[in-house]
């Protein structure tokens, strides 16, 4: 029982963390963040599994997370409106080249962040877009002027 | 604005219409994050061991212990007993907050011998002569499913059946 407890308990805590350290980190994978990603998963598992080495214990574990997500899922296909909790939504930084002030700093990224994504999307001039939007998994889109 | 991309609305998604312009519920969350970092780095959470004492004319009892401790940690207990006076048996008597869901991984010297008295678990030292001093080490690792608030886990000496000293301690422990 105990280690179900924990698996959700750590789900939920990981759930709202990934929710309020923002998405400029999220869209970013730099080789220290894969790093970090590696030693919050081992952290991770010592205090969900602790000194359990059993097949059953992990089956556990796993299976509680895997239906966590689903249920979570779930709860935001079910009732839309709990996605604005949940994802967060879509939001417009910049509209016919000009970077929206507020939602920028809102989410702590600054114009050459805009820029950084719109390179690597092949896009040289901020000015040939008509708008960016920064999604809720963290990545920007672009979308060109038309004509 | 037929040009703004489907399922996007500048109410939404541009203006952020319901939804705050500064982030307030995640600097509540990240504050709280931080409130709990500090209380870790004050040792709320354990481990850090902590000495509690009491003294008679006849003996001095010194535990050095953590009280704050989390499921499956390792900690180490000392209990140094100063014979201000002879002590013809010297007896500690634990609580069985000290072995309740603990793994007791070792004693050290070992004790002449163990009992229980209502419970308690009671470990001769011996003969302690006047002026010196004896010093016993437990080595304990907490069970990952024990959970406690303040479980007492008190401590006396005792000279045979006469009782000598009462120290008081209590155990914390978080999941």
């Amino acid at each position: 029982m105990d280690i179900v407890l924990r698996a959700i308990v750590v789900f939920a805590f990981l759930m709202v963390l990934v929710r309020v350290i923002g998405r400029r980190e999220l869209s970013s994978l730099q080789p220290f963040d894969l790093i970090l990603l590696i030693i919050l998963g081992d952290a991770v598992q010592q205090g969900l599994t602790q000194d359990d080495y059993s097949l059953t214990g992990a089956f556990l574990a796993v299976g509680t997370i895997a239906l966590c997500q689903v249920l979570v899922s779930y709860v935001s296909y079910k009732f839309p409106r709990t996605r604005k909790v949940i994802e967060g939504v879509p939001i417009i930084v910049l509209q016919d080249g000009e970077p929206i002030k507020d939602n920028l700093s809102r989410e702590r990224l600054d114009i050459d962040d805009v820029a950084e994504s719109a390179r690597r999307q092949g896009i040289g001039q901020l000015s040939e877009v008509k708008w960016a939007v920064l999604e809720t998994t963290g990545q920007i889109s672009f979308i060109k002027k038309s004509g | 604005m037929a040009d703004v991309p489907d399922r996007l609305t500048l109410k939404q998604n541009r203006d952020l219409d319901g939804i705050s312009r500064v982030p307030w519920s995640r600097r509540v969350i990240l504050t709280l994050l931080l409130v709990f970092l500090a209380l870790g780095l004050a040792n709320v959470f354990g481990q850090r061991p902590g000495t509690s004492s009491a003294a008679t004319p006849q003996a001095q009892l010194e535990v050095y212990a953590p009280t704050h401790l989390r499921g499956g940690l390792l900690f180490s207990a000392r209990f140094h007993v100063v014979a201000t006076e002879e002590i013809h048996n010297a007896i500690l008597i634990l609580d069985p907050g000290w072995l309740e869901s603990m793994a007791v991984n070792t004693i050290e010297p070992s004790p002449l011998g163990e009992a229980s008295d209502n419970g308690r678990l009671t470990l001769q030292l011996g003969h302690i002569p006047k002026g010196s001093s004896h010093i016993l080490f437990m080595q304990f690792q907490v069970n990952p499913t024990n959970l406690a608030w303040q479980r007492s886990a008190d401590v006396r000496l005792a000279d045979g059946s006469t009782p000598l000293l009462h120290v008081g301690h209590h155990f914390t422990i978080y999941p």
